[in-house]
């Protein structure tokens, strides 16, 4: 079928192909169905925001298709992004259990469907099935990982040269290419995304993209970057 | 056979230990007690979770480590506090560094035995789904603290706006 956004919506959890491969979703039988009573399915174009850092947490999105950049913004309105959530990851969910705001502000980057569950059905779900609690635990501490492993690139990196070589190895391994020579990554964001990342301006990822190539480390094709020297990645990454 | 929970002084003020009677039997029966000399390293990060650490008393340093050496402490954790949960959950290695910063007593509970006893106990399982969140959303605050007062001068200057 064809739909506005090319988006299959799946309406029910209990017959999703995907299930299989998300930790959240692959829960027991029972558990799905009182999970099917609470949520509602829903579909967003690209560019739509969830929810906002600092708003009362409204309820969880367990985002079924699409991917959704995770970010949090300074007072003065710069922005970092902390993560760019894939299907099958649960969004807004230490909020919701804690009750505090939300502490990042969700943010469509392609055609998303998206389950919203409301916090009181949702937290009355977990009291009632132990297995989806665990669950929940298992995601909230990857969440909290990936905290750290920002964290840690952001306090104790030295230079952007080293944050930025540090993204791009980690994209490869994410890629399922960290084993191969020459490493290729489909570059879906945009320099002042990576910036964002990591923390830097625009101006210097494009200043160290630059380098890379100069230096015969990276090459572009179209929007693919092929890792031609991961040696001399790796020594960036590590200096 | 280690003293039981039931006994704490400090039980009820602690949301964790607050249990209910059968589950602090079961509790008191997966936990080995042990009181471990100050500087002691409770886990390190990068090495696999073997379970998680309840801070009976004293305090606890966590901290992170870069490649070449270099230390970012995290916060200071205090008593009451669950260390390691994050790792053990998700069976990954420790993501931080746990040292301890006074002679404490501290009850360590096995990852298999601690997985089990969340799925028979669902009100402390949202506990600890509580806990984690709590832990998640410092390290968010800890995220935007360091990533985006990118000059060290307004890292500086934070304070004293919020004096005036």
């Amino acid at each position: 079928m064809l739909s506005p956004y090319g988006l299959d919506i799946i309406e029910s959890c209990l017959t999703c192909k995907m299930r299989a491969d998300a930790i959240f979703c692959d829960l027991p039988d029972a558990a799905l169905q009182s999970f099917e009573q609470i949520k509602y399915a829903t579909a967003y174009p690209k560019g739509a925001i969830l929810f906002v850092e600092g708003q009362a947490p409204r309820g969880i999105f367990v985002l079924c298709k699409g991917r959704v950049k995770l970010s949090i913004c300074s007072t003065d309105g710069k922005t970092l992004i902390l993560k760019i959530a894939e299907a099958g990851e649960v969004l807004g969910l230490s909020a919701s259990v804690s009750g505090k705001p939300y502490e990042l502000t969700a943010e469509t980057i392609d055609p998303c469907q998206v389950n919203f569950v409301k916090r009181e059905d949702f937290l009355r779900f977990l009291k009632e099935h132990s297995e989806a609690c665990l669950r929940v635990a298992e995601q909230l501490s990857e969440k909290y990982n990936s905290a750290c492993r920002e964290i840690r690139s952001l306090g104790l990196s030295h230079s952007a040269a080293e944050k930025l070589a540090k993204l791009l190895l980690e994209w490869t391994v994410k890629n399922g290419e960290g084993a191969k020579a020459e490493p290729r990554i489909k570059l879906a964001l945009t320099h002042e995304e990576i910036a964002q990342m990591i923390g830097t301006s625009r101006e210097t990822v494009t200043r160290l993209f630059a380098e890379m190539k100069k230096r015969q480390i990276v090459q572009a094709k179209g929007s693919t970057l092929v890792i031609r020297n991961k040696t001399a990645l790796k020594a960036l990454a590590t200096t | 056979m280690q003293p039981s929970c039931s006994h704490c002084a400090f039980r009820s003020d602690r949301p964790f230990c607050d249990m209910s009677p059968e589950a602090t039997r079961g509790f008191d029966s997966i936990k080995e007690q042990e009181v471990l000399a100050k500087g002691t390293l409770l886990f390190a990060e990068g090495r696999p979770a073997r379970g998680v650490y309840v801070l009976c008393e004293g305090r606890a340093k966590l901290s992170l480590c870069s490649e070449s050496g270099k230390r970012l402490m995290l916060r200071v954790a205090g008593p009451g506090e669950i260390l390691g949960l994050g790792a053990t959950l998700s069976g990954d290695a420790y993501e931080v560094t746990a040292e301890l910063l006074d002679t404490a007593q501290v009850v360590f509970v096995k990852r298999k035995d601690l997985l089990k006893f969340l799925r028979d106990n669902p009100l402390i399982c949202m506990e600890v789904v509580r806990r984690l969140s709590d832990d998640l959303h410092g390290a968010y605050d800890r995220v935007r603290s360091i990533g985006l007062s990118r000059a060290r001068r307004s890292r500086l200057q934070r304070p004293r706006s919020m004096a005036s």
